[in-house]
Protein backbone atom coordinates (compact mmCIF):
# COMPACT_ATOMS: atom_id res chain seq x y z
CA UNK A 1 0.00 0.00 0.00
CA UNK A 2 0.90 3.54 -1.14
CA UNK A 3 2.20 6.00 1.91
CA UNK A 4 -0.65 8.22 0.14
CA UNK A 5 -3.24 5.76 0.58
CA UNK A 6 -2.58 5.40 3.66
CA UNK A 7 -1.91 8.25 6.30
CA UNK A 8 -1.30 8.31 9.91
CA UNK A 9 -4.43 6.98 11.58
CA UNK A 10 -6.38 10.31 14.05
CA UNK A 11 -6.84 8.59 17.09
CA UNK A 12 -9.43 11.06 17.90
CA UNK A 13 -10.50 11.29 14.21
CA UNK A 14 -12.03 8.68 12.35
CA UNK A 15 -13.05 10.41 9.03
CA UNK A 16 -11.41 13.54 8.05
CA UNK A 17 -12.15 15.58 5.17
CA UNK A 18 -10.28 18.47 3.63
CA UNK A 19 -10.72 20.73 0.56
CA UNK A 20 -13.58 18.70 -0.94
CA UNK A 21 -15.49 19.99 -3.97
CA UNK A 22 -18.45 18.79 -6.00
CA UNK A 23 -20.37 19.92 -8.71
CA UNK A 24 -23.06 18.28 -10.07
CA UNK A 25 -24.86 18.84 -13.17
CA UNK A 26 -23.41 22.50 -12.83
CA UNK A 27 -24.40 23.20 -9.11
CA UNK A 28 -21.87 23.28 -6.30
CA UNK A 29 -22.54 21.05 -3.73
CA UNK A 30 -19.69 21.23 -1.70
CA UNK A 31 -16.92 24.28 -2.10
CA UNK A 32 -13.82 23.11 -0.03
CA UNK A 33 -15.32 21.69 2.71
CA UNK A 34 -13.40 20.92 5.30
CA UNK A 35 -14.70 18.71 7.76
CA UNK A 36 -14.00 16.11 10.94
CA UNK A 37 -15.59 13.17 12.34
CA UNK A 38 -14.52 12.49 16.14
CA UNK A 39 -14.19 8.91 16.97
CA UNK A 40 -16.84 6.61 19.18
CA UNK A 41 -19.33 9.60 18.72
CA UNK A 42 -22.63 10.38 17.55
CA UNK A 43 -22.11 12.75 15.32
CA UNK A 44 -25.18 14.43 13.60
CA UNK A 45 -25.06 16.46 9.76
CA UNK A 46 -27.81 18.90 9.78
CA UNK A 47 -28.70 21.15 6.76
CA UNK A 48 -31.39 22.38 4.65
CA UNK A 49 -32.90 19.82 1.85
CA UNK A 50 -30.30 19.75 -1.08
CA UNK A 51 -27.38 20.50 0.78
CA UNK A 52 -25.30 17.33 0.26
CA UNK A 53 -26.02 15.20 3.42
CA UNK A 54 -26.55 12.23 1.26
CA UNK A 55 -23.62 12.93 -0.85
CA UNK A 56 -21.68 13.53 2.08
CA UNK A 57 -22.55 9.72 3.12
CA UNK A 58 -21.66 8.61 -0.56
CA UNK A 59 -18.20 10.17 -1.09
CA UNK A 60 -17.08 8.55 2.48
CA UNK A 61 -18.24 5.40 1.71
CA UNK A 62 -16.37 5.64 -1.87
CA UNK A 63 -19.76 5.45 -3.83
CA UNK A 64 -19.46 8.49 -5.31
CA UNK A 65 -16.23 10.51 -6.33
CA UNK A 66 -15.26 14.34 -5.36
CA UNK A 67 -14.05 16.58 -7.97
CA UNK A 68 -11.42 17.53 -5.57
CA UNK A 69 -10.39 16.92 -2.50
CA UNK A 70 -9.61 13.80 0.01
CA UNK A 71 -11.34 12.36 2.18
CA UNK A 72 -9.23 9.93 4.81
CA UNK A 73 -11.46 7.06 6.67
CA UNK A 74 -9.25 5.88 9.61
CA UNK A 75 -6.12 7.27 7.99
CA UNK A 76 -7.03 5.72 4.47
CA UNK A 77 -7.44 7.92 1.44
CA UNK A 78 -10.92 6.66 -0.04
CA UNK A 79 -10.15 8.10 -3.50
CA UNK A 80 -7.15 5.99 -3.48
CA UNK A 81 -8.44 2.59 -2.89
CA UNK A 82 -8.32 0.02 -5.18
CA UNK A 83 -12.16 -1.59 -5.99
CA UNK A 84 -10.97 -4.80 -3.32
CA UNK A 85 -9.41 -2.31 -0.52
CA UNK A 86 -13.01 -0.22 -1.06
CA UNK A 87 -14.80 -3.53 -0.75
CA UNK A 88 -12.65 -4.34 2.49
CA UNK A 89 -12.75 -1.17 4.10
CA UNK A 90 -16.77 -1.20 3.30
CA UNK A 91 -17.04 -4.57 5.57
CA UNK A 92 -15.81 -1.75 8.27
CA UNK A 93 -18.52 0.20 7.81
CA UNK A 94 -22.54 -0.39 7.97
CA UNK A 95 -24.82 2.01 6.20
CA UNK A 96 -28.50 2.38 6.91
CA UNK A 97 -30.64 3.34 4.11
CA UNK A 98 -32.92 5.74 3.97
CA UNK A 99 -35.65 3.15 2.55
CA UNK A 100 -34.13 0.56 4.50
CA UNK A 101 -32.95 -1.06 1.32
CA UNK A 102 -33.86 -4.25 2.66
CA UNK A 103 -33.33 -7.08 -0.19
CA UNK A 104 -37.25 -7.87 -0.73
CA UNK A 105 -36.50 -11.29 -2.25
CA UNK A 106 -35.07 -13.06 1.07
CA UNK A 107 -36.95 -12.77 4.37
CA UNK A 108 -35.57 -10.86 7.64
CA UNK A 109 -33.19 -13.65 8.60
CA UNK A 110 -31.80 -14.05 5.52
CA UNK A 111 -31.43 -10.36 4.90
CA UNK A 112 -29.60 -10.22 8.13
CA UNK A 113 -27.26 -12.97 7.28
CA UNK A 114 -26.50 -12.05 3.91
CA UNK A 115 -23.04 -9.71 4.28
CA UNK A 116 -21.70 -12.90 6.47
CA UNK A 117 -22.67 -15.78 4.08
CA UNK A 118 -21.32 -13.32 1.38
CA UNK A 119 -17.87 -12.50 3.24
CA UNK A 120 -17.44 -15.19 5.31
CA UNK A 121 -17.14 -19.29 5.59
CA UNK A 122 -19.33 -20.18 9.01
CA UNK A 123 -20.69 -22.90 9.54
CA UNK A 124 -24.64 -22.16 9.22
CA UNK A 125 -25.04 -22.90 12.88
CA UNK A 126 -22.99 -20.02 13.71
CA UNK A 127 -24.38 -17.76 11.05
CA UNK A 128 -27.73 -18.56 12.61
CA UNK A 129 -26.79 -17.72 16.40
CA UNK A 130 -24.98 -14.63 15.01
CA UNK A 131 -28.15 -14.15 13.24
CA UNK A 132 -30.39 -14.31 15.80
CA UNK A 133 -28.02 -11.81 18.70
CA UNK A 134 -28.07 -9.23 15.95
CA UNK A 135 -32.30 -9.60 15.27
CA UNK A 136 -32.59 -9.63 19.72
CA UNK A 137 -30.67 -6.67 19.81
CA UNK A 138 -33.00 -4.75 17.60
CA UNK A 139 -35.82 -6.38 19.38
CA UNK A 140 -36.92 -8.54 15.83
CA UNK A 141 -35.94 -11.83 16.75
CA UNK A 142 -39.95 -13.24 16.33
CA UNK A 143 -39.49 -11.74 12.96
CA UNK A 144 -36.83 -13.77 11.29
CA UNK A 145 -38.82 -15.35 9.09
CA UNK A 146 -41.23 -12.68 7.89
CA UNK A 147 -40.56 -11.02 4.31
CA UNK A 148 -39.56 -7.12 3.65
CA UNK A 149 -43.23 -6.85 2.55
CA UNK A 150 -44.60 -7.44 6.09
CA UNK A 151 -42.73 -5.24 8.30
CA UNK A 152 -43.90 -1.71 8.72
CA UNK A 153 -41.81 0.91 8.50
CA UNK A 154 -40.24 1.25 11.59
CA UNK A 155 -39.45 -2.83 11.89
CA UNK A 156 -37.31 -2.98 8.29
CA UNK A 157 -35.35 0.11 9.72
CA UNK A 158 -34.45 -1.72 12.66
CA UNK A 159 -34.11 -4.63 10.30
CA UNK A 160 -31.62 -2.34 8.18
CA UNK A 161 -29.70 -1.75 11.33
CA UNK A 162 -29.43 -4.87 12.59
CA UNK A 163 -28.19 -6.23 9.08
CA UNK A 164 -25.34 -2.95 8.78
CA UNK A 165 -24.53 -3.92 12.36
CA UNK A 166 -23.75 -7.67 11.40
CA UNK A 167 -19.96 -7.48 11.14
CA UNK A 168 -19.24 -4.93 14.14
CA UNK A 169 -18.75 -2.04 11.80
CA UNK A 170 -16.56 0.84 13.74
CA UNK A 171 -18.69 3.40 12.01
CA UNK A 172 -22.37 3.60 10.70
CA UNK A 173 -24.00 6.10 8.74
CA UNK A 174 -27.49 6.53 9.12
CA UNK A 175 -28.84 8.35 6.24
CA UNK A 176 -32.85 9.84 7.72
CA UNK A 177 -33.19 7.19 9.48
CA UNK A 178 -36.19 8.91 11.66
CA UNK A 179 -38.32 9.83 8.57
CA UNK A 180 -41.66 8.14 8.05
CA UNK A 181 -41.58 6.68 11.83
CA UNK A 182 -44.55 7.22 14.00
CA UNK A 183 -43.15 8.44 17.88
CA UNK A 184 -42.94 4.99 18.76
CA UNK A 185 -41.12 3.62 16.21
CA UNK A 186 -38.99 6.72 16.29
CA UNK A 187 -37.90 6.23 20.00
CA UNK A 188 -36.97 2.73 19.30
CA UNK A 189 -34.52 3.60 16.52
CA UNK A 190 -32.95 6.31 18.92
CA UNK A 191 -32.53 4.15 21.66
CA UNK A 192 -30.89 1.66 19.17
CA UNK A 193 -28.36 3.84 17.68
CA UNK A 194 -27.94 5.35 21.58
CA UNK A 195 -27.67 1.98 22.65
CA UNK A 196 -24.98 0.59 19.75
CA UNK A 197 -22.74 3.66 20.33
CA UNK A 198 -22.34 3.31 24.22
CA UNK A 199 -21.86 -0.65 24.24
CA UNK A 200 -19.97 -1.29 21.02
CA UNK A 201 -18.18 2.24 20.98
CA UNK A 202 -19.70 2.51 17.18
CA UNK A 203 -18.77 6.08 15.39
CA UNK A 204 -21.91 6.99 14.57
CA UNK A 205 -22.86 9.61 11.45
CA UNK A 206 -26.75 10.68 11.48
CA UNK A 207 -27.89 12.35 8.89
CA UNK A 208 -31.42 13.77 9.89
CA UNK A 209 -34.13 17.14 9.92
CA UNK A 210 -35.33 15.51 13.66
CA UNK A 211 -33.99 18.43 15.85
CA UNK A 212 -35.39 17.10 19.18
CA UNK A 213 -33.96 13.73 18.62
CA UNK A 214 -30.62 15.16 17.19
CA UNK A 215 -30.48 17.07 20.67
CA UNK A 216 -31.31 14.01 22.80
CA UNK A 217 -28.49 12.09 21.04
CA UNK A 218 -25.86 13.75 19.13
CA UNK A 219 -22.45 14.36 20.77
CA UNK A 220 -21.43 16.83 18.47
CA UNK A 221 -23.41 18.73 15.65
CA UNK A 222 -22.15 20.08 12.37
CA UNK A 223 -24.86 22.18 10.47
CA UNK A 224 -24.15 22.51 6.80
CA UNK A 225 -24.90 25.33 4.49
CA UNK A 226 -24.14 26.60 0.63
CA UNK A 227 -21.11 23.94 0.49
CA UNK A 228 -19.64 24.51 3.84
CA UNK A 229 -19.59 24.14 7.16
CA UNK A 230 -21.44 27.10 8.88
CA UNK A 231 -21.69 26.14 12.56
CA UNK A 232 -20.69 22.98 14.49
CA UNK A 233 -20.52 22.08 18.23
CA UNK A 234 -22.21 20.48 20.79
CA UNK A 235 -26.06 20.32 20.40
CA UNK A 236 -26.41 22.63 23.37
CA UNK A 237 -23.74 25.31 21.95
CA UNK A 238 -25.06 25.13 18.44
CA UNK A 239 -28.59 25.57 18.94
CA UNK A 240 -27.51 28.85 21.46
CA UNK A 241 -24.61 29.93 19.37
CA UNK A 242 -26.95 33.04 17.74
CA UNK A 243 -25.63 33.09 13.86
CA UNK A 244 -28.47 33.92 10.99
CA UNK A 245 -27.82 30.32 9.82
CA UNK A 246 -28.17 28.38 13.25
CA UNK A 247 -31.36 31.20 14.26
CA UNK A 248 -33.16 30.26 11.12
CA UNK A 249 -32.52 26.58 10.67
CA UNK A 250 -32.91 25.83 14.81
CA UNK A 251 -35.83 28.15 14.65
CA UNK A 252 -37.52 27.43 11.36
CA UNK A 253 -37.71 30.50 10.26
CA UNK A 254 -39.02 30.59 6.52
CA UNK A 255 -36.64 32.74 5.56
CA UNK A 256 -33.16 34.13 5.80
CA UNK A 257 -29.59 32.90 5.01
CA UNK A 258 -31.36 29.98 3.49
CA UNK A 259 -33.95 31.60 1.17
CA UNK A 260 -37.39 30.86 0.59
CA UNK A 261 -37.24 31.53 -3.31
CA UNK A 262 -35.48 29.42 -5.46
CA UNK A 263 -33.41 31.82 -7.76
CA UNK A 264 -35.20 33.24 -10.61
CA UNK A 265 -35.41 35.92 -13.26
CA UNK A 266 -37.10 39.62 -12.35
CA UNK A 267 -40.97 38.96 -11.09
CA UNK A 268 -42.29 42.06 -12.72
CA UNK A 269 -40.05 40.70 -15.94
CA UNK A 270 -41.20 37.52 -16.30
CA UNK A 271 -45.09 38.41 -15.70
CA UNK A 272 -44.49 40.94 -18.47
CA UNK A 273 -44.99 44.19 -16.36
CA UNK A 274 -41.33 45.76 -16.41
CA UNK A 275 -42.64 48.00 -19.98
CA UNK A 276 -45.58 48.89 -18.52
CA UNK A 277 -44.35 50.28 -15.30
CA UNK A 278 -41.94 52.68 -17.56
CA UNK B 1 -21.49 0.03 -10.50
CA UNK B 2 -21.83 3.37 -12.03
CA UNK B 3 -23.69 2.62 -15.03
CA UNK B 4 -25.90 5.32 -16.30
CA UNK B 5 -28.09 5.75 -19.17
CA UNK B 6 -26.26 7.94 -21.83
CA UNK B 7 -27.67 10.89 -22.43
CA UNK B 8 -27.81 12.65 -26.15
CA UNK B 9 -29.48 15.81 -28.02
CA UNK B 10 -31.57 13.58 -30.65
CA UNK B 11 -32.53 10.04 -31.26
CA UNK B 12 -29.65 9.12 -33.49
CA UNK B 13 -26.81 9.91 -30.87
CA UNK B 14 -28.84 8.91 -28.15
CA UNK B 15 -29.09 5.39 -29.94
CA UNK B 16 -25.53 5.39 -30.53
CA UNK B 17 -24.44 6.07 -27.24
CA UNK B 18 -26.59 3.79 -25.77
CA UNK B 19 -25.21 0.90 -28.70
CA UNK B 20 -21.87 2.34 -27.03
CA UNK B 21 -22.72 2.41 -23.53
CA UNK B 22 -24.15 -1.26 -23.83
CA UNK B 23 -21.10 -2.81 -25.52
CA UNK B 24 -19.15 -0.96 -22.44
CA UNK B 25 -21.51 -2.78 -20.16
CA UNK B 26 -20.85 -6.06 -21.88
CA UNK B 27 -17.24 -5.73 -21.60
CA UNK B 28 -17.89 -5.11 -17.65
CA UNK B 29 -20.04 -8.56 -17.61
CA UNK B 30 -17.69 -10.74 -19.20
CA UNK B 31 -15.08 -9.31 -16.84
CA UNK B 32 -17.46 -10.58 -13.58
CA UNK B 33 -18.01 -13.86 -15.11
CA UNK B 34 -15.21 -15.28 -13.31
CA UNK B 35 -16.75 -13.76 -10.00
CA UNK B 36 -19.91 -15.19 -10.47
CA UNK B 37 -18.56 -18.43 -10.49
CA UNK B 38 -18.85 -17.89 -6.41
CA UNK B 39 -22.82 -17.77 -7.50
CA UNK B 40 -23.28 -20.62 -8.61
CA UNK B 41 -26.67 -21.07 -6.81
CA UNK B 42 -27.96 -17.84 -8.24
CA UNK B 43 -26.83 -18.76 -11.63
CA UNK B 44 -29.07 -21.73 -10.95
CA UNK B 45 -32.36 -19.76 -9.68
CA UNK B 46 -32.40 -17.38 -12.06
CA UNK B 47 -31.93 -20.09 -14.84
CA UNK B 48 -35.62 -21.49 -12.81
CA UNK B 49 -36.71 -18.27 -13.28
CA UNK B 50 -36.23 -17.08 -17.01
CA UNK B 51 -35.86 -20.59 -18.19
CA UNK B 52 -38.25 -23.07 -16.59
CA UNK B 53 -40.99 -20.39 -15.52
CA UNK B 54 -41.15 -19.77 -19.20
CA UNK B 55 -41.83 -22.67 -20.40
CA UNK B 56 -45.47 -22.49 -20.81
CA UNK B 57 -45.66 -19.85 -23.37
CA UNK B 58 -43.03 -21.28 -25.03
CA UNK B 59 -45.18 -24.60 -24.87
CA UNK B 60 -47.91 -23.22 -26.05
CA UNK B 61 -47.17 -21.01 -28.16
CA UNK B 62 -45.00 -23.50 -30.39
CA UNK B 63 -47.62 -25.77 -30.80
CA UNK B 64 -49.85 -23.00 -32.24
CA UNK B 65 -47.17 -21.93 -34.36
CA UNK B 66 -46.64 -25.23 -35.50
CA UNK B 67 -50.38 -26.15 -36.28
CA UNK B 68 -51.30 -22.48 -38.35
CA UNK B 69 -47.99 -23.17 -40.02
CA UNK B 70 -49.39 -26.82 -41.15
CA UNK B 71 -52.81 -25.68 -42.16
CA UNK B 72 -51.44 -22.55 -44.59
CA UNK B 73 -49.15 -25.20 -45.66
CA UNK B 74 -51.24 -27.40 -46.16
CA UNK B 75 -53.75 -25.52 -47.89
CA UNK B 76 -50.88 -23.67 -50.10
CA UNK B 77 -48.93 -26.95 -51.01
CA UNK B 78 -52.14 -28.72 -52.12
CA UNK B 79 -52.76 -26.60 -55.06
CA UNK B 80 -49.58 -28.48 -57.06
CA UNK B 81 -50.24 -31.54 -55.01
CA UNK B 82 -47.54 -31.78 -52.96
CA UNK B 83 -49.01 -31.91 -49.68
CA UNK B 84 -46.77 -34.44 -48.64
CA UNK B 85 -44.02 -32.19 -48.35
CA UNK B 86 -45.68 -30.36 -45.81
CA UNK B 87 -44.02 -31.79 -43.21
CA UNK B 88 -40.95 -31.00 -44.24
CA UNK B 89 -41.16 -27.60 -44.64
CA UNK B 90 -42.61 -26.83 -41.51
CA UNK B 91 -39.33 -28.51 -40.07
CA UNK B 92 -37.21 -26.35 -42.17
CA UNK B 93 -39.14 -23.18 -41.26
CA UNK B 94 -39.58 -24.00 -37.50
CA UNK B 95 -35.49 -24.60 -37.57
CA UNK B 96 -34.25 -22.04 -39.73
CA UNK B 97 -36.71 -18.95 -38.45
CA UNK B 98 -39.50 -19.36 -36.52
CA UNK B 99 -37.75 -21.49 -34.04
CA UNK B 100 -35.05 -19.29 -32.84
CA UNK B 101 -36.86 -16.06 -33.54
CA UNK B 102 -40.43 -16.77 -32.14
CA UNK B 103 -38.64 -17.95 -29.22
CA UNK B 104 -36.66 -14.84 -29.13
CA UNK B 105 -39.48 -12.73 -28.75
CA UNK B 106 -41.44 -14.38 -26.29
CA UNK B 107 -38.21 -14.77 -24.50
CA UNK B 108 -38.00 -10.85 -24.24
CA UNK B 109 -41.25 -10.35 -23.43
CA UNK B 110 -42.01 -12.98 -20.72
CA UNK B 111 -37.94 -13.32 -19.08
CA UNK B 112 -36.33 -9.91 -20.63
CA UNK B 113 -39.29 -7.56 -19.31
CA UNK B 114 -38.83 -9.19 -15.59
CA UNK B 115 -35.31 -9.07 -15.50
CA UNK B 116 -35.32 -5.74 -16.25
CA UNK B 117 -38.19 -4.64 -14.18
CA UNK B 118 -36.93 -6.57 -11.41
CA UNK B 119 -32.77 -5.21 -11.51
CA UNK B 120 -34.52 -1.55 -12.04
CA UNK B 121 -36.93 -1.80 -9.23
CA UNK B 122 -33.66 -3.30 -6.94
CA UNK B 123 -31.81 0.09 -7.96
CA UNK B 124 -35.07 2.24 -7.56
CA UNK B 125 -35.29 0.95 -3.64
CA UNK B 126 -31.51 1.16 -2.87
CA UNK B 127 -31.07 -2.59 -3.00
CA UNK B 128 -27.97 -2.25 -5.67
CA UNK B 129 -26.53 0.39 -3.37
CA UNK B 130 -26.92 -1.57 -0.19
CA UNK B 131 -25.26 -4.40 -2.24
CA UNK B 132 -22.01 -2.45 -2.80
CA UNK B 133 -22.40 -0.97 0.89
CA UNK B 134 -22.35 -4.42 2.00
CA UNK B 135 -18.92 -5.03 -0.50
CA UNK B 136 -20.92 -7.43 -2.87
CA UNK B 137 -20.47 -6.72 -6.62
CA UNK B 138 -23.86 -5.76 -7.82
CA UNK B 139 -22.52 -6.71 -11.51
CA UNK B 140 -21.39 -10.06 -10.50
CA UNK B 141 -24.55 -10.78 -8.22
CA UNK B 142 -27.02 -9.49 -10.14
CA UNK B 143 -25.95 -9.22 -13.48
CA UNK B 144 -24.00 -11.73 -14.78
CA UNK B 145 -25.79 -14.76 -13.07
CA UNK B 146 -29.30 -13.00 -15.18
CA UNK B 147 -27.09 -13.04 -18.18
CA UNK B 148 -25.79 -16.26 -18.31
CA UNK B 149 -29.27 -17.91 -17.45
CA UNK B 150 -30.35 -16.49 -20.25
CA UNK B 151 -27.68 -17.11 -22.06
CA UNK B 152 -28.02 -20.91 -21.38
CA UNK B 153 -32.12 -20.81 -21.38
CA UNK B 154 -32.71 -19.67 -24.84
CA UNK B 155 -31.24 -22.48 -26.67
CA UNK B 156 -33.31 -25.28 -24.44
CA UNK B 157 -36.10 -23.20 -25.06
CA UNK B 158 -35.97 -23.16 -28.77
CA UNK B 159 -35.39 -26.89 -29.04
CA UNK B 160 -38.72 -26.90 -26.83
CA UNK B 161 -40.55 -24.89 -29.06
CA UNK B 162 -39.16 -26.88 -32.23
CA UNK B 163 -40.51 -30.13 -31.02
CA UNK B 164 -44.03 -28.56 -29.86
CA UNK B 165 -44.34 -27.11 -33.73
CA UNK B 166 -43.48 -29.98 -35.07
CA UNK B 167 -45.90 -32.20 -32.75
CA UNK B 168 -48.50 -29.50 -33.65
CA UNK B 169 -47.58 -29.46 -37.36
CA UNK B 170 -48.18 -33.38 -36.76
CA UNK B 171 -51.37 -32.91 -35.03
CA UNK B 172 -52.71 -30.77 -37.92
CA UNK B 173 -51.59 -32.61 -40.58
CA UNK B 174 -51.64 -36.46 -39.90
CA UNK B 175 -54.28 -36.70 -37.22
CA UNK B 176 -56.41 -34.49 -38.66
CA UNK B 177 -55.39 -33.84 -42.27
CA UNK B 178 -54.69 -37.22 -42.80
CA UNK B 179 -51.03 -36.71 -44.89
CA UNK B 180 -49.58 -40.56 -43.82
CA UNK B 181 -47.20 -40.39 -40.89
CA UNK B 182 -44.80 -42.41 -42.56
CA UNK B 183 -44.55 -39.84 -45.25
CA UNK B 184 -44.54 -36.74 -42.81
CA UNK B 185 -41.70 -38.14 -40.73
CA UNK B 186 -39.69 -39.57 -43.87
CA UNK B 187 -39.77 -36.15 -45.59
CA UNK B 188 -38.83 -34.12 -42.93
CA UNK B 189 -35.88 -36.64 -41.57
CA UNK B 190 -34.21 -36.74 -45.58
CA UNK B 191 -34.20 -33.09 -45.97
CA UNK B 192 -33.42 -31.79 -42.43
CA UNK B 193 -29.74 -31.72 -41.99
CA UNK B 194 -28.07 -31.97 -38.53
CA UNK B 195 -25.73 -29.05 -39.54
CA UNK B 196 -27.22 -26.56 -41.50
CA UNK B 197 -30.52 -26.47 -39.73
CA UNK B 198 -30.13 -27.49 -36.43
CA UNK B 199 -26.72 -26.81 -35.52
CA UNK B 200 -26.51 -23.55 -37.13
CA UNK B 201 -30.35 -22.59 -37.60
CA UNK B 202 -31.35 -23.58 -33.63
CA UNK B 203 -28.58 -23.61 -31.49
CA UNK B 204 -26.32 -20.99 -32.84
CA UNK B 205 -29.24 -18.64 -33.48
CA UNK B 206 -30.78 -18.90 -30.11
CA UNK B 207 -27.42 -18.76 -28.95
CA UNK B 208 -26.88 -15.44 -30.12
CA UNK B 209 -30.31 -13.81 -29.30
CA UNK B 210 -30.28 -15.24 -25.98
CA UNK B 211 -27.16 -12.99 -25.67
CA UNK B 212 -28.47 -9.87 -26.60
CA UNK B 213 -31.71 -9.78 -25.09
CA UNK B 214 -29.85 -11.21 -22.05
CA UNK B 215 -27.43 -8.05 -22.22
CA UNK B 216 -30.42 -5.64 -23.48
CA UNK B 217 -32.72 -6.52 -19.81
CA UNK B 218 -29.96 -6.53 -18.04
CA UNK B 219 -28.38 -3.74 -19.12
CA UNK B 220 -31.29 -1.20 -19.09
CA UNK B 221 -32.27 -2.44 -15.56
CA UNK B 222 -28.89 -1.03 -14.46
CA UNK B 223 -29.14 2.22 -16.38
CA UNK B 224 -33.05 3.08 -15.62
CA UNK B 225 -33.48 6.64 -13.62
CA UNK B 226 -34.88 5.03 -10.24
CA UNK B 227 -38.09 6.11 -10.28
CA UNK B 228 -41.62 4.11 -11.14
CA UNK B 229 -41.78 6.38 -14.52
CA UNK B 230 -37.91 5.25 -15.49
CA UNK B 231 -38.50 1.23 -15.30
CA UNK B 232 -41.50 1.43 -16.93
CA UNK B 233 -39.81 2.73 -19.68
CA UNK B 234 -36.48 0.81 -19.14
CA UNK B 235 -39.02 -2.42 -19.44
CA UNK B 236 -40.83 -0.87 -22.96
CA UNK B 237 -37.08 -0.26 -24.19
CA UNK B 238 -36.11 -4.17 -22.98
CA UNK B 239 -39.12 -5.53 -25.69
CA UNK B 240 -38.19 -2.61 -28.28
CA UNK B 241 -34.80 -2.72 -28.47
CA UNK B 242 -34.09 -6.36 -27.93
CA UNK B 243 -37.22 -7.16 -30.96
CA UNK B 244 -35.38 -4.89 -32.87
CA UNK B 245 -31.97 -6.83 -32.46
CA UNK B 246 -33.44 -10.44 -33.09
CA UNK B 247 -34.21 -9.38 -36.51
CA UNK B 248 -31.72 -7.83 -37.68
CA UNK B 249 -29.24 -10.13 -36.22
CA UNK B 250 -31.31 -12.59 -37.38
CA UNK B 251 -30.92 -11.43 -41.05
CA UNK B 252 -27.02 -10.84 -40.94
CA UNK B 253 -26.78 -14.06 -39.76
CA UNK B 254 -28.78 -15.86 -41.87
CA UNK B 255 -26.73 -13.92 -44.62
CA UNK B 256 -23.59 -15.36 -43.27
CA UNK B 257 -25.16 -19.14 -42.32
CA UNK B 258 -26.83 -19.99 -45.31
Amino acid sequence: MTDTVRATPDDATLVRIRGLTTVLNGKTIFDALDLDIPRGKITSIMGPSGTGKTTLLKHITGQMHADAGSIHLDGRNVAELSREELYKLREGVGYLFQNSALLTDFDVFENVAFPLRQHTKLPEVLIRDLVLMKLQAVGLRGAARLMPNELSGGMARRVALARAIVFDPQLILYDEPFVGLDPVALNQVLKLIQTLNQTLGITSVLVSHELAAVQQIADHVILLAKGKVVAQGDPKTIADDGSPWTRQFFGGEADGPIPFRYPAADYATELGFAGAAK
Amino acid sequence: MNARAPQGNNVVTQSLAQIGACGLFLLTLLGAIPRSFRYLRETVRQLWFVGAMSLTIIMVCGLFVGMVLMLQLYHVLSIFGGTSASGMVVALSVYRELGPVVTALLFAGRAGTAVTAEIGLMRATDQIDAMEMMAVDPIAYVATPRFLAGLIAMPLLCCVFCAMAIFGGHLVGVTWLGIDNGTFWSNMTAQVDIHTDIVNGVLLKSLAFGAVVSLIAVFQGFTTPPTSEGVAYATTRTVVASSIAILALDFVLTAFLM
